[in-house]
């Protein structure tokens, strides 16, 4: 566990201590909520987790650096983008593959883009997304995360 | 029948069971990759969610509805977006994590607007990665890519909250209602009306809840709950307090 998945832990367990010395019956309540919470999501998380698996699996990002690296820029930038967007990486593995991928020689352009959609967008939360926010708002949120991703690579080619 | 409605509730994860069992009967070794991928995945969940989810119960406890309204509702302006900005990019764990949080944080009166930015840095510009982008990407990189994602958001949660309105997204049900009919399953038959009229009243065709009923009678209810045909009435007595 990374330093701050522990201070989370810390954290809610403070709070957790502290609601149950000032409202037994009321933390009770909300340790059953809680497990609710787990059990209505606990199907959805459980598929993510092994689609992103396989998807790995089939499809490994190695390879994808390898054909990225041989194209030119910008159908770099949009084979990766769309790389990103199928599978969902959390940003704690997401920054050394983005660090390899340069160090293979990948532009910085491509890079950036996959890095963001890689971690904003998510065919494979699509799912679980539309059950918690309904179709418009997941629908809404991801193209326009798409869009933005590719936007936000393009200036960084020009900064960089 | 039983089998047929499991799978449509849990469509998705029946198709990716589906394509594990295919890739396992044509490419053992493919198949298992995937499953030793899913561990590092699997442990995250597992030290991540547990927290998560008791810290989305206390706080929808114990913080009040206009305290959230206040500080993340449409109103909150500017200091919204600050405080959307900073609760996303202390957090720890990938972006599914964010889900129950915000669906709480909605429910009690945040804007789309805030929703889009908790759940859009929660992904991408994290404190507790930030010493790890500079250690593979370098500071530079990090120090651009941190100021243009933050504009980035910034415009695009304003174009969400255009398009998106409050009614788009379902009703949280973090706490179950103490009697609830399900419009979609009632079939009319006005059981529950004849049963006990005192609660129940038909309205186009569906049967609704009276609002202002006074007290349930315990048996009456369950009673009326056992006899509905289409098992749409919900009763639950844990609610009551």
């Amino acid at each position: 566990m990374d330093r701050f998945t522990i201070i989370l832990w810390i954290v809610t367990a403070l709070l957790f201590i502290f609601s149950l010395f000032k409202d037994r019956k009321k933390t009770v309540k909300a340790l059953k909520m809680a497990t609710g919470l787990g059990k209505s999501m606990l199907v959805s998380i459980l598929s993510i987790i092994f689609l992103i698996g396989l998807i790995l699996a089939v499809i490994p990002p190695a390879t994808i650096a390898g054909y990225v690296a041989s194209k030119n820029e910008f159908l770099a930038t949009i084979v990766s983008a769309f790389f990103g967007t199928i599978t969902l990486i959390p940003a704690f593995i997401a920054f050394p593959l983005v660090g390899t991928l340069v160090d293979a020689g990948v532009a910085v352009v491509p890079s950036v883009a996959f890095l963001t959609t890689l971690t904003m967008v998510g065919i494979v939360t699509i799912p679980l997304e539309r059950k918690e926010f309904g179709s418009r708002f997941t629908l809404v949120r991801n193209c326009l995360s798409f869009l933005f991703a590719i936007l936000i690579a393009l200036l960084m080619g020009v900064f960089l | 029948m039983k089998i047929l409605k499991l799978i449509k509730v849990n469509f998705f994860a029946f198709l990716v069971l589906l394509a594990y069992l295919v890739l396992m009967i044509f490419n053992r070794n493919l198949g298992i990759d995937s499953l030793k991928n899913s561990q590092y995945y699997l442990k995250e969940m597992i030290a991540i969610m547990p927290p998560i989810f008791i810290l989305t119960a206390l706080l929808d406890l114990w913080v009040p509805k206009e305290t959230i309204l206040k500080y993340l509702g449409s109103g909150s302006k500017v200091k919204g977006v600050f405080l959307s900005f900073l609760l996303g990019g202390i957090s720890a764990g990938p972006i599914y994590a964010a889900f129950p949080v915000c669906v709480m944080l909605h429910k009690k009166g945040a804007s789309i607007r805030n929703i889009v930015i908790i759940l859009s840095s929660w992904a991408v510009i994290k404190v507790p990665m930030l010493l790890n982008e500079v250690k593979f990407l370098g500071v530079h990189f990090m120090v651009i890519r941190w100021i243009l994602t933050v504009i980035a958001i910034i415009v695009f949660s304003w174009i969400t909250s255009l398009i998106v309105k409050d009614k788009d997204i379902p009703e949280a049900d973090i706490e179950l209602p103490l009697l609830a009919i399900n419009s979609k399953a009632c079939i009319g038959c006005r059981l529950c009306t004849k049963n006990y009229p005192q609660v129940f009243k038909m309205e186009n065709g569906k049967a609704t809840i009276i609002k202002d009923y006074k007290t349930l009678d315990e048996d009456l209810i369950s009673q009326t709950v056992k006899a509905c045909p289409a098992n749409a009435i919900s009763y639950n007595p844990e609610t009551n307090d």
